[in-house]
């Protein structure tokens, strides 16, 4: 198979994607008053309205409503005041009623979108932007000076609940052929779920990635969800299909599921485009069909073949109805709206004077963007000078950290803004050297521990008297005499060795910077 | 306290005087309802299940209130024997819709106008026979026996609510509940000669009714005068938190029953009257009716529903769209019938719905099947919600005009077991009462005595704006003065023989 790149070349992804998250940030089911808990004992919250016991009836959750117009709202989609829930008729022990209330042609929220950008190795999937100016428009993306902008749609959210858990046994790996019994258990059966679907604007996995990723931190900022993809209140199915360059017309799609985490998303998308393009190569044809991202065998199996369209018998849930929402309401929830990621990314551009990279990174994970500016208020009026080094060790060692502890969470580490303030002052007036810097931030991370405390109990402080100083490069140059010659007929590039030789004499604790100033200087008067 | 006559006769208004006036004791109003039961089922079958021990520990909690002095304060209801018709979940009891479906399935929760009933005070009988799901108008097709008509054992009650009538016109029962859809309370109530309403949708919570048409039904109480109707309906009207459809009531339905019907306008609607398969006896009794309500001070007034002859079209379409989703949930995985021995999931549905369900429930759900599929929906579902909007625009326009409309129940008098074979035929039965259910308002069924030609219970309906019901009711109390309270059928002479070989 070719890689990802080869096939780009010659064949142009289309993919479209179906966002599921889980609104576990309520407290109850989306059409009953059962509770929302994740790893409860099986079955032990439902009751008659999500079991589907006969004549029971459902009362939609006000709050979930108002959390789909949040998603909304933060997703530039047109909120629709009149909008109704339907049934999806589909008979499966997963869901009690044998229909999922969801809604019909016309959703809480429609017509929206999102701007990405991508730059770095993303924006390297796109492989046919090489005669796209920057700041030029080409289909839906802008070229920008390290990367691009893309434009994708949003068709649609909509509102409906989640079906129950199923557990095969006897089966292959717990999968329902060849089980010889199942259970289900009803606990997430009506959890409150909304449906996000794009519009097939997405060209590159890395792209799909990026949407992805921006859209967990856009719900993660409103609160609405805990986005676990591991634990599925954040599911994500893809839709892809190919065609050449320079065609218009769509491919046969497949569906993709069980990517559950974002390289999950990135590699089955990669596979499956790379799969098509071969099967495509070869004069095969693509089949309608779903297929499954299994990451350890890194390929896509099908799940089932789509023949015909599935028909859902969808019509207006007669239990529910229609709903009526108030420009009262809605402004309501306007209101509520926090901080969104692209309004702080540009914030901390403009107030903290951080580049639109770093500001971007720093966005990209609330926990550290808030222990970022939590930082900068603790640098009071040095909040100037420390945003750039704040950034970086936020963006870089403290990230670097956490994504290497995955059960690992920012709060429970010993490290406080303050702490992070204290380690980058003794940074900047010279008191310790910058790898010096990385020990202490690293034992920051250890123990709750002031760090001139550690500077002091390691004995790493810097030597930056200059008198201390001066004698150790007036004897580093004493005992090198024929490198001082070589030095002074040319060979500037033997600064390094002095220094180096400098530090050794210092045990490491000398300052570099003041160090290579009185060699230069020293060697200087001699010549 | 001697009983010197059979409490089971008594109305409830009867029976709640003569127990605040300690002629007798709830205990003794139970043991008398319980024995009529005992002698009159047997013949008639219109319960599916007795709760017995829930009676009596309902009586003991009003005889203590009475001897408190605070049975009032129970509800509207208190010492007053009702029975629920078995699609109606009541904790701890069966709930079969008279199905095989779910011959076992035992209750986890009530239904909200069950406990209102019971909460108010009403003493819990049991549960009644009804049509399979209540598809049906005669009661013919519940999966466990046929209810006789208290007036003519080889006719039918009617249905789906045929034994909450029977049991009332028998007298096993005070009052019942029953739920209509189509026509399911107000045909039963017409064929057996008891009073039966069919409350706006919205007036009373469906939570706890076992679905057919979610947009159809609602449920209602048979009675044997209007001020128990009323009084039945005060218990259970009303918004539920649990049923977003139920609407707040403010209304006493009693309030205003004696204050008769002078001034107001009464309509009747030519089409109705004039329609094909109307029998003559039953005509000439709507006829009288108006004539009466006219003597009272009532103005008649011609009013059209030019739309009206749609709505058996619609309903058809609607009710089985509906009906087809809600009884999906009865697939043997959970509860209900299962089918043994399937080795995968597709035969199991297949074989269990197949000998769970009736013919006529499996003829529902197979032609709602039909009509939602895609391609089809919008021939049939999208025209017959237009439809409904036609006809309840039409019952607006009329009610500008009238306060009330007169019109029949059904075409004709109770039928003979069997005689009405074909199911399009068996659907015309409710041609004079489908089209309130589409449109949403209320209607009644009010026995005015037999038909001169059959000699069998006649019913005239009376259909009210939606949410003033109580202007049907108030229409209904005046030709009450007429005809008199809906009377208890004669003992057949099965009962009395049965009475006599006891002797």
């Amino acid at each position: 198979m070719k890689t990802l790149e080869e096939t780009l070349r010659t064949w142009e992804a289309v993919i479209g994607l179906e966002i599921h998250a889980e609104l576990t940030s309520l407290q109850t089911k989306m059409f009953c008053g059962c509770k929302l808990e994740f790893g409860a004992p099986p079955n032990t919250h439902t009751c008659p309205v999500c079991l589907g016991m006969p004549g029971a009836l459902p009362v939609p959750n006000r709050a979930a409503i108002e959390s789909i117009v949040l998603a909304g709202l933060a997703t530039n989609c047109e909120i629709e005041k009149h909008s109704m829930f339907y049934r999806k008729n589909y008979m499966y022990p997963d869901m009690a009623k044998n229909f999922q209330t969801t809604q019909g042609p016309i959703a809480f929220c429609m017509r929206g979108h999102l701007d990405l950008a991508v730059d770095g190795a993303a924006a390297k999937e796109r492989v046919d932007l090489g005669d796209c100016a920057v700041g030029e428009q080409c289909g839906n993306v802008t070229r920008t000076e390290d990367g691009y902008v893309a434009h994708v749609g949003i068709t649609r959210i909509h509102m409906e609940e989640d079906a129950g858990k199923m557990v095969h046994f006897g089966g292959d790996e717990g999968r329902i052929a060849g089980a010889t019994h199942s259970l289900v258990d009803y606990n997430r059966a009506g959890t409150p779920l909304i449906e996000l679907v794009t519009e097939p604007d997405l060209r590159t996995p890395a792209e799909a990635r990026l949407f992805m990723q921006k859209l967990r931190q856009i719900y993660l900022a409103l609160g609405i969800s805990d986005c676990s993809m591991e634990e599925g209140s954040l599911r994500c199915d893809g839709n892809v299909s190919l065609r050449r360059r320079g065609e218009t017309k769509f491919g046969t799609k497949t569906e993709l599921k069980n990517m559950n985490s974002f390289k999950n998303l990135h590699d089955g998308l990669a596979y499956e485009i790379c799969r098509q393009a071969e099967v495509l190569e070869e004069g095969g044809i693509i089949y309608q069909e779903t297929r499954h991202w299994d990451p350890t065998m890194k390929c896509t199996i099908v799940m089932r073949v789509k023949e015909t369209a599935d028909d859902y018998r969808l019509f207006p849930e007669p239990d529910l109805a229609p709903y009526d929402l108030t420009d009262e309401f809605i402004e309501g929830v306007r209101a509520k709206l926090p901080e969104l990621p692209d309004e702080k990314e540009l914030r901390f551009q403009r107030d903290y004077g951080l580049t639109p990279y770093d500001a971007r990174h720093l966005v990209e994970h609330r926990e550290t963007a808030d222990f970022f500016e939590r930082s900068m208020e603790c640098a009071g009026d040095d909040a100037a000078a420390f945003a750039k080094p704040l950034a970086n060790r936020v963006n870089n060692d403290l990230l670097a950290y956490l994504n290497n502890h995955a059960e690992v969470t920012l709060d429970a580490l010993p490290i406080t803004p303050q702490r992070l303030v204290d380690l980058e002052r003794l940074l900047a007036d010279g008191s310790i050297s910058t790898k010096q810097g990385k020990e202490v931030f690293a034992a920051l991370l250890e123990k709750d521990c002031d760090p001139a405390v550690i500077v002091e109990e390691r004995g790493m402080k810097q030597v930056s008297d200059s008198g201390e100083i001066e004698a150790v490069v007036d004897e580093v140059l004493a005992a090198n005499p024929d490198k001082v010659e070589q030095y002074l007929g040319g060979k500037t590039g033997l600064l390094g060795f002095f220094v180096g030789q400098c530090m050794k004499a210092t045990h490491g604790q000398g300052n570099p910077q003041l160090i290579n100033e009185v060699i230069v200087r020293k060697l200087s008067e001699r010549a | 306290m001697a009983v010197e006559r059979d409490l089971w006769r008594l109305s409830a208004a009867e029976l709640q005087r003569g127990l605040l006036a300690k002629e007798f004791s709830a205990k003794e109003i139970t043991e008398s309802a319980l024995g009529r039961i005992a002698q009159a089922d047997p013949e008639i079958h219109a319960f599916l299940e007795l709760t017995e021990k829930a009676a009596y520990k309902q009586a003991a909690r009003i005889d203590e209130a009475l001897s408190q002095g605070t049975a009032r304060e129970c509800g509207p209801l208190f010492g007053v024997p009702i029975a629920f018709k078995d699609n109606m979940n009541l904790e701890g009891t069966h709930t079969t819709c008279a199905s095989r479906m779910l011959e076992n399935y035992v209750s986890p929760y009530t239904a909200t106008c069950v406990a209102r009933a019971i909460g108010a005070g009403g003493i819990p009988l049991g549960k009644l026979n009804m049509d399979e799901f209540a598809f049906g108008s005669s009661t013919e097709t519940s999966a466990f026996g046929k209810t006789l008509n208290p007036w003519d054992r080889e006719r039918v009650p009617g249905g789906s609510s045929g034994g909450s009538a029977a049991a009332v016109a028998s007298g096993m029962a005070c009052v019942a509940l029953g739920s209509d859809t189509g026509g399911s309370i107000r045909q039963p109530g017409a064929f057996c000669g008891a009073i039966g309403v069919k409350p706006t949708y919205g007036v009373v919570s469906r939570y706890g009714v076992v679905a057919f048409g979610s947009s159809l039904d609602q449920v209602g109480p048979f009675a044997r005068t209007v001020h128990d109707a009323a009084c039945t309906l005060n218990a259970i009207a009303g918004r539920d938190p649990l049923d977003c459809t139920s609407q707040e009531s403010t209304v006493d339905f009693t309030a205003n029953l004696a204050e008769g019907v002078r001034g107001m306008k009464v309509g009747i609607v030519p089409a109705f009257m004039e329609a094909k398969g109307l029998s003559p006896e039953v005509r000439h009794k709507v006829e009288e009716a108006a004539a009466n309500l006219a003597a009272m001070g009532a103005e008649i007034v011609e009013v059209a529903l030019p739309n009206a002859q749609a709505a058996m079209s619609a309903y058809y379409v609607l009710g089985p769209c509906e009906a087809f989703s809600n009884l999906a949930r009865f697939d043997s995985v959970r509860y209900g019938y299962c089918d043994p021995g399937h080795k995968d999931l597709g035969s199991q549905y297949e074989a269990s719905r197949t000998i769970g369900f009736g013919s006529e429930a499996r003829r529902r759900i197979m032609l709602g099947s039909y009509l939602l599929s895609s391609g089809v929906y919008n021939t049939y579902y999208y025209p017959a919600q237009q439809v409904r909007t036609l006809i309840t625009r039409d019952y607006n326009e009329a009610f500008g005009k009238v306060s009330c409309i007169l019109a029949p129940v059904a075409p004709r008098t109770a039928f003979k077991f069997g005689e009405i074979a074909d199911p399009a035929e068996m659907y015309l039965t409710d041609m004079f009462t489908i089209s309130i259910n589409i449109a949403g308002n209320g209607g009644m069924s009010m026995p005015v005595g037999p038909g001169e030609e059959t000699h069998l219970p006649i019913g005239v309906q009376l259909i009210a704006p939606a949410f003033h019901d109580e202007l049907m009711l108030r229409a209904a109390a005046a030709l009450e003065t007429v005809y008199g309270p809906a009377p208890i059928a004669p003992d057949f002479d099965g009962l009395n023989d049965n009475a006599k070989a006891g002797e």
